[in-house]
Order: structure tokens, then sequence, then C-alpha cells
């Protein structure tokens, strides 16, 4: 039973509204660089419209999602009206006020320094407020997650905290101290700068704070998607979470592991040590392990769905498996997307092969395999399931949906494999046109177009997600079943005290992230030739 | 109570992720910081400890004792934000005194009749900055370099806060089309070229860009010719002369002749 509906459901629709507008600029992007069309005659406007987009699809609409779906968790998986709706409602109404404010001084044009807001290019303070006020918005929903477990432990001595809580509680842990780098940056680093107090920053030591927060992010993103993997999916194909206690161990190990390995982000900065590079990079190594936990676990979730419908033998169960259902659908989709992206992010964080792609439009390649495609697939479908419990609809149209992810997967593999090859062959990213009339680029054009197709496919995508939401009716008589959680196989199994708090492992998160950035930031902090001019964006 | 159900040390679950985690840690900083570093050279001639503080990035003199090659300093003049704010009125009445000097070539009002560069409206920073080059020595010119000598930087802000209160010399302003010549519009991104217009005005000033619109055609010219040939060389990145390093005459000419394009009938 959802007792906050109305919250739940602004966060969803913002997030998608906002969502929508960024892909249409997506779009644009990839028609107005392609052989499509002519070179843009200001380069400026398609910065600025990175920017935006980039800023929406990375901090205003995950975070909304995360913290969406986060409320509803709470409610249904905990079985208890959400404590601090009024706190809640203050906390969305900040991520929507800094996203306006973000989004006007974007659209001015004084903030073109593109997402990732690197010194020294520097904003209008205004961006980084705007930003800074999504984020300080989504520490009210950490803060309220802590609060919200802690009270139904109280009232629940020693039970198991229900598996999806338990994602969601260490999605909010990881995220409030993820996002403590870039604030830090902000704060101390970029802000004076912006607001002309100093004029020289110190970009090496603001770098190495962004990817504090720059890889982490990520599996803050991921957090949802992962809750869908293990709580919802083997519900909705009708089988059985093959086992409860891999997904907290997956879920603690992202909490560990994903913090302290930024540092690949900077491996062709040469303010940082080979050393630590190293080390990051062995510790990015084991963040896929979780990753590779998680798809052993939903892939035997759904064989257990197969064999129940009667599969039988070694691959027979792929047959019987319920390929109409729109859940097996995306699940399949999200697991091919995230099996290209990852041996791809493997590519990424070896430092040597790194070498090879770097900065090019391999990454961008990755990124939107990865998140775009695998993760916010899945926040398509946790907000179909959640839809007919915040609307009082009726399910919605299973052949609407499938329609929708079906394009939505097409589209993003046929934007993104082009990207991959064009990356090894060396075409740099973010670049707003390329000269296709010379005789070393003239053969690699056809790629560009093939991704700006990718392109308007997502768009057609993302139009029919948000006609389906709006179309959703409520229909007179229609009892909503309730919400329910996958069931696990082994129902009786044992939760180790260990996989049902949070202390070991937010200490060792926070141990970790000591041990391989402290010295760095450190140095860096003290060195004064790290100190640069400042670039202001648009000041003239 | 079974180990399992307690908190601390004694859960194994607690141990043994702990010792993992150290373990991993530890395995992970020695093969970084110790046993890929021994089989580089550069990394281990000065020992493990000197191996270690490289691998952690420490600044360090990488010269081995030879004599630190000094590199050519392109200018010594360090632009700094405070030289682009407006001057006062006083120093305004003293710089227009002091540009009684300079308008044989520059003319009456900064506008120049001859093949100098016009003055009027430039922005503050990049007059300073000429001038103190020339009396440097950092950038040539028989005539400039004397009539500067005998300059104070007081004198020089003066000056340039006397100019860059003049109106501009503005031409049509550059609004973007197919018509702007290539280099100026988009650049050749091949050839490493910003387009002019990313920093000297269009789509972006970049602090110490000069204001060219209007300019003698014969000055800019020469002076892309100088960049090109390294004959002149006060542009503290090179950005200049990476710039003119691969233009043609004939795109030396065209960039020229557009920004030297006289203004049309105002219309507003």
């Amino acid at each position: 039973m959802l007792h906050a509906r109305k919250l739940v459901l602004a966060h969803f629709w913002v997030a998608f509204i906002a969502f929508l507008g960024a892909l249409v600029l997506g779009a644009w992007q990839m028609y107005i660089r392609s052989p499509l069309s002519t070179w843009i005659n200001n380069p400026e406007h398609y910065y600025r419209s990175v920017t935006a987009h980039g800023t929406v699809m990375a901090y205003v609409l995950p975070t909304l999602v995360a913290m969406g779906f986060g409320y509803a968790i709470s409610e249904l998986a905990l079985k208890k009206p959400l404590i601090g709706v009024r706190w809640a409602w203050a906390g969305f109404w900040l991520v929507v006020v800094g996203t306006a404010v973000a989004a006007v001084t974007m659209a001015s044009g004084k903030a073109s320094v593109l997402y990732t807001f690197y010194p020294p290019m520097l904003a209008s303070p205004f961006y980084y407020l705007g930003v800074v006020l999504v984020v300080v918005g989504s520490w009210i929903w950490v803060a309220l997650m802590a609060i919200n477990l802690r009270a139904w432990k109280k009232q629940n001595p020693g039970e198991p905290v229900p598996l999806a809580m338990f994602g969601n509680v260490a999605g909010a842990y990881l995220w409030a101290w993820t996002s403590l780098g870039a604030a830090i940056e902000v704060l101390v680093l970029i802000l004076p700068a912006s607001l002309g107090l100093t004029d020289t920053i110190n970009a090496g030591l603001a770098r190495v704070f962004f990817s504090w927060t720059l890889h982490a992010i990520v599996y803050f993103w991921l957090m949802p998607s992962y809750i869908a993997f293990y709580t919802i999916v083997p519900r909705a194909i009708g089988g059985r979470l093959y086992s409860d206690t891999m997904g907290r161990v997956a879920f603690v190990l992202f909490l560990v592991f994903s913090m302290p390995i930024g540092i690949h982000h900077l491996f062709a900065d040469p303010q940082v040590g080979a050393g630590f590079k190293f080390v990051h990079a062995v510790m990015t190594a084991m963040v896929s392990v979780p990753t590779l936990l998680t798809v052993f676990t939903i892939v035997a979730s759904v064989e257990i769905a197969g064999r129940l419908r009667g599969g039988q033998g070694m691959f027979g169960w792929l047959r019987t498996l319920p390929w109409d259902n729109p859940m097996m659908l995306a699940v399949t989709f999200s697991f091919i997307m995230l099996g290209f992206g990852g041996a791809g992010g493997i590519i990424n964080m070896s430092y040597q092969l790194n070498e090879t792609i770097h900065n090019t439009q391999w990454v961008t390649g990755h990124f939107h395999l990865i998140f775009a495609g695998a993760i916010v697939l899945m926040y398509f479908m946790i907000a179909y399931e959640l839809w007919p419990q915040l609307t009082g609809c009726a399910p919605l149209s299973a052949a609407l949906v499938k329609w929708q992810i079906w394009l939505w997967f097409v589209g993003m593999m046929i934007l993104s494999m082009p990207w991959h090859l064009v990356g090894l062959l060396g075409m740099p990213r973010r670049m707003a046109y390329y000269d296709f009339t010379h005789p070393e680029l003239q053969p690699q054009a056809w790629t560009v177009t093939v991704s700006a197709i990718g392109g308007f496919i997502l768009l057609a995508s993302g139009i029919l997600l948000v006609y389906t939401l709006a179309t959703a009716r409520k229909k007179e008589g229609t009892v909503v079943a309730p919400f329910t959680f996958s069931r696990t196989a082994h129902p009786s199994a044992h939760t180790p005290v260990a996989l049902n708090g949070f202390g070991l492992w937010v200490a060792m998160m926070i141990g970790l992230t000591i041990v391989n950035y402290g010295y760095p930031i450190v140095q860096l902090a003290s060195l004064k030739e790290a100190y640069v001019p400042v670039i202001p964006i648009g000041s003239r | 109570m079974k180990a399992h159900d307690t908190t601390g040390w004694r859960n194994p679950w607690f141990r043994k992720s702990i010792l993992w985690l150290i373990v991993l840690t530890v395995g992970a900083f020695l093969a970084g910081f110790v046993l890929l570093p021994s089989v580089h050279s550069d990394f281990s001639a000065k020992g493990v400890w000197a191996s270690i503080c490289r691998a952690a990035g420490v600044p360090a003199d990488w010269s081995f004792g030879a004599a630190p090659r000094q590199a050519a300093t392109a200018t010594d003049v360090v632009l700094d934000r405070s030289m682009g704010k407006e001057g006062s009125r006083q120093a305004v009445g003293r710089g227009a005194t002091l540009a009684l000097n300079c308008t044989m070539c520059h003319g009456a009002q900064g506008m120049s009749t001859s093949d100098a560069p016009n003055l009027s409206g430039q922005y503050p920073e990049v007059i300073i900055k000429q001038l103190m080059d020339y009396r440097g020595g950092k950038r040539g010119s028989p005539i400039m370099v004397a009539l500067s000598r005998n300059l104070s930087d007081a004198d020089i802000a003066d000056l340039a806060a006397y100019y860059a209160q003049l109106p501009k010399a503005r031409t049509a302003p550059t609004t973007y089309d197919e018509e702007l010549p290539a280099l100026v519009r988009v650049g050749a991104p091949l050839r490493n070229i910003a387009p002019c217009v990313s920093c000297h005005g269009g789509i972006d000033q970049k602090f110490g860009a000069p204001w060219l619109e209007g300019m003698p055609k014969g000055y800019l010219a020469l002076q892309l010719k100088a960049f090109r040939s390294g004959e002149r060389g006060n542009d503290s990145e090179a950005q200049m002369r990476n710039v003119a390093r691969t233009m043609t005459d004939a795109e030396i000419e065209d960039v020229s002749a557009f920004y030297a394009r006289k203004a049309g009938p105002r219309t507003e």
C-alpha cells in the first residue's frame, strides 16, 4: 500500500519530462554533427546542448528516479508509511529548483562547460549552485532512508531487512559518500573562482576530487536497476530469486569497491602517480565482481522460472521462458547491453589498454550502453511496475511497453556500436563537427549517420514512454493488486547479521577511500604549481 | 549464541572481510609501487624508496643532475583579471595626454589611417600586454620598442584605460552564417586551427585576445605572417604561432580581408 503516491509520482514525472527534453537535445546533437547536416555555424550551441543533455541525464534523471523509487521501496518493503514526508517534499523541491536554476544558466550560454565541468573552464556560479541544490535535495533522501530503516529495525529487532530496502539504503549511503568529492570540489575550489574571489584554481586537485564522484556515481545510478533485477524481475516472470544472500553481498561489495577507484578516469593525467593509477585499476577490476554475481544470480532465477514452466534439460528452460512478458524482454536486453558495455569497461579500466581509447568516441559508446542502455531501460520497467500503484490504473498495455523497450534496445545498439568502432580508429569525443571532406575522415562518415539514426529511434522510444505513462487511465472498478517483491527460492535461509546492517561495509568504504585517495589529495593540495589561471566561459 | 550472530571481531564475516580487504589492498600497493616500478629503469635507478616516491607522483627533478633546460619564454606578462577592469576618469585623462604621442600612426582618436592597428575600443589588457612586451623586448618593432621604453607601468595602464573607453572600430557584427570564411567560422580541425571567433569575439572573447574587427588588412596579414615565420612570438602558449604555421598565403589574405571589411551604413 502506497501512502506517499503523489510524492513518488512527482519524482517520476519530473524525471521523465526532463529526460524527454534531454533526449531531444541528444538526437539534435547526433544529427547536427553527422554528414546529414552542414557544419554547425556556432559550435558553442553544440557544447551548450551537450552540457544540458549530460546534466539532465547524469544528475537529474537518476537522482529523481533513485529518490522516488527509494520512497516507494521504503513503504512497500517495510509496509509502513514513510516517515518525514514533508522533508521528502522539501528535498524534491530543492531538486526541482536546482534543475531550473542550472537549466536557465545553461540555456543562456553561461555554463557551456560540459557536465563534467573540469576546471580551469568555469561557468557562471548559478550553474554550480543549481547542481549543488540537486545534490542537497538528494541528501535529504539519504537521511530519510536511514531514518526509516532505523525505525523499522527498532520495531522488528533481529528480523532480516527486506532485500529491496537493504539495496536501497546501500545506494543511499553510497551516494552520500560519493557525492562528497564533487561537493568539496564545487564548494572549496570552483565556487570561489567562479564568484571571482580567486583568479587561479588547482585544476589537478579539482580533477581528483571530481574523479572521486565521477565513477562511483555510476553505481548510484545502477542501484535502482539492480534492486529491480533482484526484487522485481523474478516475480514478474514467475520465477524465484535464486539467492537473497547473493543480492546482499553484491550490494555491500558495491558499497566498498565502487568508491576508491575513480582515478582510472585520470589515467592520462600527469599530476597523479602511476602507482595510484595501478591500484585504482586493480580496485576497478574488483567492482566487476558484484556485477558478475548479479548476472549469475539473476540468470539462475530466470532459469527457475523456465523450469517451473516445464523447461527440461541443459538449455530447454530457455524455450519455455515467458518471452512475451515485457519484463523478460527488458532483463534480456539489459543484460546484453550490460555484457557489451561491461566488456568495454574492462578495456577502459586497464591502465595499458586505456591508452588506445582514452577520450575517444569509444568512451561515449561505453557509458551510453551501460547507463543509458542497461540501467535506464530498467528505470522504465520500474515506472511501468509502479504506475498502477501510483495512479490506480490498470496494468499498462504490454504491447506499448514492448514496443518502447524494443525501440530503446535497438536504438541504443545502433547508436553506440558505431561509436565503439570509430573510437578504436581514434575519433575524439566531444567534437561539435568533423571535417568529412578530408580523405582520411571520409570513410568514417557513415558511422556518424548511423549513430544519428539510432538517436532518432531512441527519441521515438522516449516519446512512447511518456505517452504510455500519460495515457494510463484510471479505470472504473479497477482493483489494483497489492505490490509484491520477489520470493526467494530458499525462504528459510538464514541472513548473516553482517549482511543485515551497514556498519562494517561503510567503515570499509571510508577506510579504503582514505587509503586510495588520501595521498594524491594531500599532495596536490600542497602543490603551488598546480594552480592555473581560470578560464571563465561566456564572460565577455 | 552462534558466532555468525555476533557483531565485531568474533563474527567470521567481519574478520574475513577485513582481512581480505587488507590483503587485496596491500597486494595492489606492493605491485603498483614496488614490483612494477622495479622493471622500469627510469623508476628504479635511484633505489626502492625513490621508485616508490616516483610511483606515488611526488614531484621531483627528472634531469638527474644535468643542467635544466631553460626554455625561451614568449612573454613576461602574466595576464591578470584586474587588467581588464575599466579605468578611472583620472586614468583616462592621463592616458589621453600620453596618447598624443601615438596619434601620428594610430590616429587622433585611435583610428588608424595607415596600416598601424586601430586602438580605439581595444581591450585594456591587450594594450597593457603588448606595450609591456615591446618594452621588455618580447615583441619587435623599431618604433614601438623605442616609444615604450620610457613608459612606466602606470603610464601603460593609463593609456590602456584611455583607448578602452573610445568607441570600437565596429564593422557589421560577426554573425554566424555560411558566408564567413571557413577558418573564421569553424577553423580547420585536422590542422588544429581553432576558429577565429572562438577567441576573438563572435562565440567567445578570451581574455587577452584583441578586438580585430576593422583592423587594417595590411597589419593583420603582416602579423599572421610574422607568427607563421616565428618572427613574432609573444603569444604566451604559442597559440597564434600554432594557428598561423599551416595557413597558406591565400588563407591569410582571406581572413585579413574579412576582419578588415568596412562597416556598412549603420541601420539602428
